[in-house]
């Protein structure tokens, strides 16, 4: 039989709370280990224990991570979806089962293998049956691929943090598994092989969440307030998980001070508050976070006070998906409260990016003075990535007008709080406790020197001012990634976690249809002139993303002048799973066929 | 003329705002009086006090006081959050905060609540006429049970009592007082100032607009004819000998604060002991059952640690930390690294 060689993709069926998180990303890392390109992704339930979970495992030598077209290894473990995980086989797929469930696999077409997981486990150890069960079938899969031991053995000894105990009991199921296939399998049925790949010593796996929490760390965070909530709770532990570490004074004490608040109005309360003392301070949220936090978000843009705000996006509308992902904030995090708002947005594709937007959100809040958003998701945010390693800041902290002594206040003429002095849209402020020309912040319609005024003219040109403020943004914030082919034909917009499916789409694009189309990435709001010059430059301009109404899309529309509309088309498509290329592909496909008619 | 100056060689004048814009004769103006008064005499350092605000006529008189000071009137019902930020990055700070009772006892319940769970160290005046001002005299729900306001129906709805809410949940400094009261307001002021934690003065202030008539049992006469006062209070500040404070014919115990003065308890009638809750309870209790208005310090607890203290921070003000000492050196980031490279 051909050998299929590091393209194929796994589907490991399991429920929430068994342990088989642990046993998947044992996988994914003995992988990693051996230099092989290899995505995972988990979809989890809104639940702690009992309801289905599964792991995709995408293993490509071209470097594709997102959700191929189909399954070529299913592992059965769950009996809750048994008969559809069945039912989802296509015709060749390698399903290996687990007997004791006692569930029939009835797949003619398929190689079907069945192994007694539990039975095996139990004989290890009766109370960690279930869990180490899950161990069994990845002993079967290292013997079926063919894993290194010593890339499994380094991808244990991760997971379990060199507790030996673990590590050998765990080892002993895997054996279980190496056994079973040796003494009951025909490798020579099974097409499927691992085959190591140069090792890259940089690279290490990571989640976003992770590399934001450092990234903030890096920006030296003054306050990190949050409530709990999925998929950014992961954000937040990990900013408190590293202060010990990276900020302590040699006695132990912090830089750093987090309140778990009540509830998501009062953690951006207190960013508000800690911006206006002086310091960086942060919230960590998911969509109905940043719904309930509108109405401080106002206070910051109108009366100009830094903070910063990571949006780990999940599925909306309501509670809509906890637990799957979705760009659907985008428009939100932009235009947050009533009134005339902007936010800066912060848009990061990997985990370099997202440790760097951790620390530059601060500089750009500082800057600006005003609210400025992380847009993160759940599979930038809760899955691992690769990631080369991560940059030390290469500008000192950007503090912003801030005058600190009197000899600073009396070197401006006409000071005012909300005085334009330097014509940048952006005033000079004074810190509580300076005792420098104090004033009453306020959301109130306000002068130049803060004092309450509902004069029509002192209210227009202070919204005129911060319109102003926001659009100087848009040359020196995170500017596009482009990526252009010598035709100019088309050209896809994208931003966000659809990095990871770009390159699979644009194969698709090339191989199927023989288009070769240029990429421009979006990495902040307000938009960069860059990206209305990408506009002008190609034919036809289509805008890819993660949610069902076009949300960057819309914003395009309404910024750009008006001859650019018509070459802008729309590909917006969202179901809670991370972005599968082929949906994309097809979308874009559909849009071209429409545009050449 | 010779300028009276405080212990901080200020004038009075230093500790004054803008020109109020409230009603004449609005009980909020006078509680901004004593503000002035009590941060004047005590000496406080305008540049080290901030001003803290809700929404709704109570939280619009910071601009009436402590014009030195810096101030944020903030959203409503959410300042405790601004409060808890701001106090965590300048724990150098004074908050010196002004709700009303529809700002904390109805859309800011929940604030209120877990900034005197958390302890956060501020002085948190309740401005308390029952009635929503600027929105033109609608019942808040501290409004008592059958009182009547100038316009419309009785209020059918029980109340809710901050002090008791405050007294359990562990509030270190629980005190009801009256802006007609000018010299129990000032003390229990003073007093509040010189506290270390949460300290809460629920002040009934009639609205003389919306609820200063007969029937309402928060108008100034009807206040003055009920108030049950459970001590009279002389403060002793710092600087004064205890020796030379001039001692009250009848019974009396002091009770030390934080920064060392004296708040001194005149036993009025029977006696209360502030550090008692249940007897705090009881005193709120028989005077609502009675519809009387019991005022004083009800209760004070000066032995919890505040929530900046529970937070392990370093000594310095946030606010005033050197960023080379806010930002993680290079070397830490390599170390990092090498971790997540499986090499270190």
């Amino acid at each position: 039989m051909e050998r299929i060689v590091n393209d194929f993709q796994l589907n490991i069926a399991t429920a929430n709370g068994t342990g088989s998180q642990s046993a998947n990303l044992i996988l994914l890392h003995t992988m990693f280990n051996m230099g092989v390109p290899v995505s995972g992704k988990n979809l989890f339930p809104s639940n702690i224990s009992g309801l289905p979970t599964w792991y995709i495992l995408r293993v490509s030598d071209n470097g594709y991570q997102a959700p191929g077209d189909r399954t070529h290894i299913q592992i059965l473990m769950n009996k809750a979806t048994w008969d559809d995980d069945i039912a989802n086989c296509l015709p060749g797929t390698l399903i290996l089962f687990n007997t004791d469930v006692k569930m029939p696999v009835e797949r003619d077409d398929c190689n079907v293998i069945g192994v007694s997981m539990t039975k095996m486990a139990r004989g290890l150890n009766p109370k960690l049956a279930k869990m180490i069960s899950n161990m069994v079938y990845v002993g079967l899969l290292a013997e079926i691929l063919g894993l290194d031991d010593s890339a499994l053995d380094a991808a244990l000894a991760q997971q379990f943090k060199g507790k030996a105990r673990a590590i050998e009991l765990n080892l002993q199921a895997v054996d279980l598994g190496r056994n079973f296939v040796k003494e009951n399998v025909d490798l020579d049925s099974i097409p499927f092989r691992i085959e190591g790949r140069d090792i890259d010593e940089n690279l290490f796996l990571v989640e976003g969440n992770e590399a934001v929490a450092l990234g903030c760390h890096y920006g030296g965070v003054g306050l990190l307030s949050w409530y709990p909530i999925t998929p950014s709770s992961s954000l937040a532990e990990g900013i408190i998980a590293y202060i010990p570490e990276l900020r302590a004074d040699e006695n132990g004490d912090h830089f750093c001070a987090v309140v778990q608040a009540e509830d998501e109005l009062a953690a951006a309360g207190m960013v508000v508050g800690g911006g206006w003392s002086g310091i960086r301070a942060m919230t960590a949220t998911s969509g109905p976070g940043i719904s309930l936090m509108s109405e401080f978000i106002g206070l910051a843009y109108f009366a100009e006070v830094p903070g910063v705000i990571w949006d780990v996006n999940r599925t909306g509308p309501s509670t809509g998906l906890p637990t799957r992902t979705q760009q659907g904030d985008l428009t939100m995090l932009y235009e947050a409260s009533h009134g005339d708002t902007t936010h800066p947005v912060l848009i990061p594709g990997n985990m370099q990016e997202c440790f760097e937007y951790g620390w530059k959100a601060f500089d750009v809040a500082e800057r600006l003075q005003t609210l400025v958003f992380g847009f993160s998701d759940l599979d930038l945010g809760m899955n691992r990535w690769a990631c080369p390693g991560f940059v030390y800041p290469d500008t000192p902290m950007d503090r912003g007008k801030v005058i600190r002594t009197q000899a600073e206040l009396d070197a401006i003429e006409n000071y005012g709080r909300y005085r334009d002095v330097d014509g940048d849209g952006i005033p000079y402020r004074t810190l509580p406790g300076s005792g420098l020309d104090p004033i009453l912040y306020r959301g109130t319609g306000h002068d130049e020197d803060g004092i309450y005024s509902e004069k029509p003219e002192v209210y227009h040109a202070l919204m005129m001012r911060l319109k102003r403020k926001m659009d100087n943004a848009r040359t020196w914030l995170p500017q596009p990634v482009l990526r252009e082919e010598d035709e100019k034909e088309v050209g896809i917009i994208y931003y966000g976690s659809m990095e990871n499916s770009i390159q699979e789409i644009d194969d698709i694009l090339e191989g199927e249809i023989g288009r070769k189309v240029s990429q421009c990435r979006v990495r902040s709001l307000p938009l960069s002139p860059v990206v209305e010059q990408f506009i002008r430059d190609h034919e036809t301009v289509i805008v890819l993303e993660i949610n069902r109404d076009g949300q960057l899309y819309g914003i395009l529309r309404r910024e750009l002048p008006n001859e650019l509309i018509p070459k802008m088309h729309s590909a917006a498509y969202s179901d809670g799973m991370p972005p599968r290329a082929r949906q994309y592909a097809e979308l874009i496909k559909n849009v071209l066929a429409e545009v050449e008619e | 003329m010779t300028i009276k100056l405080n212990v901080i060689d200020l004038p009075k004048d230093d500790y004054k705002g803008g020109k109020s814009t409230l009603c004449p004769g609005c009980g909020h103006d006078q509680i901004s009086n004593v503000i002035i008064n009590a941060a004047w005499d005590n000496g406080l350092h305008p540049e080290k006090l901030a001003k803290m605000s809700g929404i709704g006529c109570s939280s619009k008189t910071p601009a009436y006081f402590l014009g030195k000071s810096h101030g944020f009137n903030t959203v409503h019902g959410r300042m405790p959050a601004v409060t808890t930020g701001a106090a965590m990055g300048n724990r150098g700070l004074t908050f010196l905060a002004v709700s009303g009772d529809g700002d904390s006892a109805s859309i800011g319940i929940g604030q209120f609540i877990h900034a005197v769970r958390r302890n956060l160290d501020m002085v948190y005046v309740l401005e308390n006429n029952g009635v929503y001002g600027l929105t033109k005299g609608q019942y808040s729900a501290t409004a008592v049970k059958g009182s009547k306001k100038k316009k419309g129906p009785a209020n059918e709805h029980q109340p809710i009592d901050l002090c008791k809410l405050a007294i359990n949940l562990g509030c270190t400094f629980v005190a009801r007082s009256f802006s007609g009261s000018k010299k129990q307001l000032t003390a229990l002021m003073k007093a509040a100032m010189s506290h270390k934690g949460f300290a809460l003065i629920d002040v009934i202030s009639p609205c003389v607009t919306f609820n200063n008539n007969d029937e309402s049992l928060r108008s100034y006469t009807y206040v003055k004819d009920n108030d049950v006062e459970l001590h009279a209070y002389d403060y002793i500040p710092t600087q004064t000998p205890i020796e030379s404070a001039a001692s009250p014919e009848g019974e009396f115990h002091d009770i030390t604060l934080f920064d060392g003065s004296i708040l001194r308890l005149e036993t009025i009638g029977s006696d209360h002991d502030p550090s008692d809750a249940m007897a705090a309870l009881n005193a709120l209790h028989k005077a609502e059952s009675e519809d009387k208005h019991v005022t004083g310090l009800l209760y004070f607890d000066p032995t919890r640690a505040t929530a900046v203290e529970d937070q392990c921070l370093v000594e310095t003000p946030l606010s005033e930390v050197d960023d080379s000492n806010m930002r993680p050196s290079a070397a830490t980031l390599d170390t990092l690294n090498a971790r997540f490279r499986g090499k270190a």
